[in-house]
């Protein structure tokens, strides 16, 4: 922290008041939120902290002047925040600059216009990044981390603040998906669907309005809800809308909802290409594509084992799990071809003894009665069209199209 | 730490999010039971409109201070002398059967759900020591032979609960809240199984289910502790079976109560647990139940199940064998047949040793 003297602390506190008093004032949002975006570390806003550590007297020099005094409840608190942030003291800076961010939605409230929405943006991003900080010192301190808990708190009350039927209501969208950063970061996603209720089914709500980018983001995070609980024709439809919207030229972010819908597509039977996964760099998925295409159950569970820790952190591994059904389906539809090769009359009366055998030879020891019983749940499952000719050991196939495809849909539970 | 409402913090109408919305207890089963009947307040549901006025939350303290108890005894003088003079003493409380007498050594604090830090005094709040061998006395209760399970249960269940309360007031979290919080899951534990099977009393299944309720919060609240201690491994070594069991509640369609599904929780968990035994196993048992091959399923209950893996795993075992949505074609009958042949023994279930509260 450079030392600064006392004449110029003064001149560059004067100088930030006078421009949020400004900004203020000429409804200047642009210039506003860069006043309030602590964690962007600016070269103002530290030379201002700076300022702040040798002048201590802010409380006096914001209330002594009317063109300030009123925005002393947003002022002051922020001070600190920023202080304190530059001082690493990161739980004060939270709490602080949500007293902030409290006196300033006061005063957002009675703003005509949505002129400073895009400060209102501003704010709601900086509390939950000074509250995932501040979680973060709590736990290297041994005490339990509750301040992104809090902020998502905070953050509904801004939603409730921006439920109106002004113009301000366009804002919502963007609050929203802070809280579902912050819902997911906690894993207390449970608490989504509240705001999504709000979302989808409030008559002063109208989804197209809402600015592209916070579609495209509000989009794959409900889209990531619908894997977690294995919906995927919703998840298909939301992740699809998110791709198709997003930017070309973000391509990390075309990759975050790459990671969601290959999972999707492939327990819908939609398999990507080769070239495309390896465009995106997603090559975790290309054994799982193999296996599904070969039937290769051993790859499948390998590939699984390689990228596990990958798998579970975006939370697809139970999906792809679920994935062993259809490369049973895709072996035993292979065993078919064959056998319909040799002798076309007999092809259709599969017994169970040649897909021990074939399993034996990817390394998989299962024995009469375990193939039996996936046997028995793939034709539950309408993966294959047939019945067990339970003493002589053998699956007897349709005739028509005994091995159905999913085409689109997923497997029946 | 309890995330439930009562540790009220901010603006009271706009509730902090908690994982399940608790409803107050009282001490006998028949009025537990009755609460039950009626559908509990969803506190997210209040905040669909999201028209809250922001109040004068500002002017709260955004962090009440953790307050030291003091209180020498299982119970606070005051409350024991109230509940004397209201007869509202549990029968394990009473001084050779007096219904409007205790005493120190038997009087044990309530749950109260309405408390908040604020209202309450350091003396009313039992110092962890106090706690400790609190817990011990509760536990050990279990041995007594002169009652029905039900009522033992019901009664460590309030007991504890209290005892999870006054540990959250005063912000404990360190490994010693780790090992009371282990003991008391493995209660819920023992009584989910318990419950479940010994049960003649007409509202076991309500008492079954808030039992699973309070497991869940405890499970819940104990794997925060894990997180806090992370550095200091201590107390961590069973935290793989714990995590285990988190995991095993999920089989079956019972996930409704879990909240936020198994997924999400996977991303929180540490790769070193996540490749435990423990887990493994539990995982292991997941994909062959979803799947539907109970012969992988029953063998590696058989062969690997802990004895409190096994409370929690044995319904779905029964669920197994007869449910015909999982054997749903003609070989129904012959795969029967192969899983009695099959003769896995369950692992006899020793809770009667207290070797389970021991550490």
């Amino acid at each position: 922290m450079a030392h600064v003297s006392m004449g110029e602390a003064h001149r560059r506190i004067a100088d930030y008041l006078n421009r949020f008093a400004d900004a203020v004032s000429y409804q200047d949002g642009a210039s506003l939120k860069k006043l309030l975006s602590l964690s962007s570390n600016s070269s103002s806003l530290l030379s201002l902290a700076d300022a702040l550590a040798v002048f201590h007297d802010s409380n006096r020099l914001i209330k002594q002047s009317d063109k300030f005094s009123h925005l002393a409840e947003i002022l002051l608190p922020l001070f600190r925040a920023l202080h304190s942030y530059r001082i690493g003291n990161l739980v004060d800076s939270y709490q602080s600059y949500e007293k902030s961010a409290n006196a300033f939605i006061q005063e957002f409230r009675n703003w005509d216009s949505a002129w400073a929405l895009e400060a209102l943006y501003v704010v709601a991003y900086e509390i939950r990044i000074l509250a995932e900080n501040a979680d973060r010192e709590l736990a290297s301190n041994g005490k339990l981390p509750e301040k992104l808990k809090a902020a998502g708190s905070f953050l509904m009350k801004v939603f409730g603040v921006l439920a109106g039927k002004g113009a301000k209501r366009v804002g919502a969208l963007y609050v929203t998906c802070q809280l579902f950063k912050i819902y997911f970061k906690l894993g207390t996603v449970h608490l989504c669907r509240s705001v999504i209720r709000s979302i989808e089914t409030a008559r002063i709500f109208d989804f197209e309005e809402f600015p592209k980018r916070d579609k495209v983001t509000y989009m794959y995070y409900t889209g990531r809800l619908e894997v977690f609980n294995e919906n995927f024709p919703a998840a298909d439809h939301k992740l699809s809308y998110a791709l198709k919207h997003c930017n070309r030229q973000s391509e990390a972010n075309i990759r975050m909802i790459l990671k969601y819908l290959i999972p999707v597509k492939l327990s819908i039977g939609i398999l990507p290409k080769d070239w495309f996964l390896e465009k995106y760099n997603l090559v975790e998925y290309r054994n799982v594509v193999q296996a599904l295409k070969r039937g290769d159950l051993r790859l499948l569970r390998h590939a699984l084992q390689e990228h596990e820790d990958r798998f579970l952190r975006s939370g697809v591994y139970l999906v792809l799990e679920k994935l062993e059904l259809q490369v049973y389906q895709r072996l035993m539809k292979k065993i078919y071809i064959i056998q319909k090769q040799k002798d076309p009359n007999k092809a259709h009366q599969l017994k169970l003894e040649i897909i021990v055998k074939a399993l034996k030879w990817l390394e998989m020891d299962m024995d009469l009665d375990e193939v039996e019983c996936i046997v028995a749940i793939l034709i539950y499952k309408n993966l294959v069209k047939g019945y067990f000719a339970h003493k002589s050991k053998v699956v007897v196939l349709s005739k028509q199209d005994p091995f159905p495809k999913l085409n689109g849909k997923p497997v029946n539970s | 730490m309890e995330r439930s409402g009562h540790f009220q913090r901010r603006n009271p109408s706009h509730s902090s999010p908690s994982s399940s919305s608790s409803t107050s207890y009282r001490q006998s089963a028949h009025s537990r039971s009755n609460r039950f009947a009626k559908s509990a307040p969803n506190s997210v549901g209040r905040r669909i409109s999201g028209h809250q006025e922001p109040e004068a939350a500002k002017n709260e303290p955004s962090d009440p201070p953790a307050i030291a108890g003091t209180c020498p005894f299982m119970c606070p003088e005051e409350e024991r002398a109230q509940r004397e003079r209201l007869r509202d003493l549990a029968v394990f409380e009473r001084l050779n059967g007096n219904p409007s007498l205790s005493s120190p050594s038997l009087a044990v604090k309530k749950f109260c759900r309405t408390i908040t830090s604020k209202q309450v005094r350091a003396s009313d709040v039992r110092p962890l020591p106090i706690l400790e061998d609190t817990l011990t006395y509760l536990l050990n209760l279990l041995h007594s032979a002169k009652h029905p399970f039900e009522v033992i249960q019901d009664f460590i269940f309030d007991r504890t609960r209290s005892i999870r309360q006054d540990l959250t007031m005063q912000h404990i979290v360190n490994d010693r809240a780790i090992r009371m919080y282990q003991k008391m899951v493995k209660f819920h534990v023992i009584s989910h199984y318990k419950l479940r099977n010994h049960s003649s009393f007409q509202d076991a299944s309500s008492l079954h289910y808030l039992n699973l309720e309070q497991l869940t919060k405890s499970l819940t609240s104990l794997f925060d502790l894990y997180e806090v201690n992370r550095s200091s491994n201590s107390a961590c070594e069973n935290e793989a079976e714990f995590r285990s069991f988190y995991v095993l509640l999920h089989l079956g369609s019972n996930s409704q109560l879990m909240g936020e599904s198994l997924s999400l929780w996977f991303r929180h968990v540490p790769s070193s647990i996540m490749r435990s035994k423990e887990m493994c196993f539990a995982r292991e048992l997941l994909r062959f139940f979803r799947f539907g091959n109970y012969k992988r399923f029953l063998n590696a209950v058989a062969a690997e199940a802990s004895c409190l893996q096994y409370c929690i795993i044995e319904p779905y075992v029964n669920e197994d064998v007869h449910d015909p949505h999982l054997i749903p074609t003609a070989a129904q009958l012959s795969c029967s047949i192969a899983i009695i042949q099959l003769q896995c023994p369950a692992p006899r279930v020793y809770w009667e040793e207290f070797n389970i509260f021991e550490t």
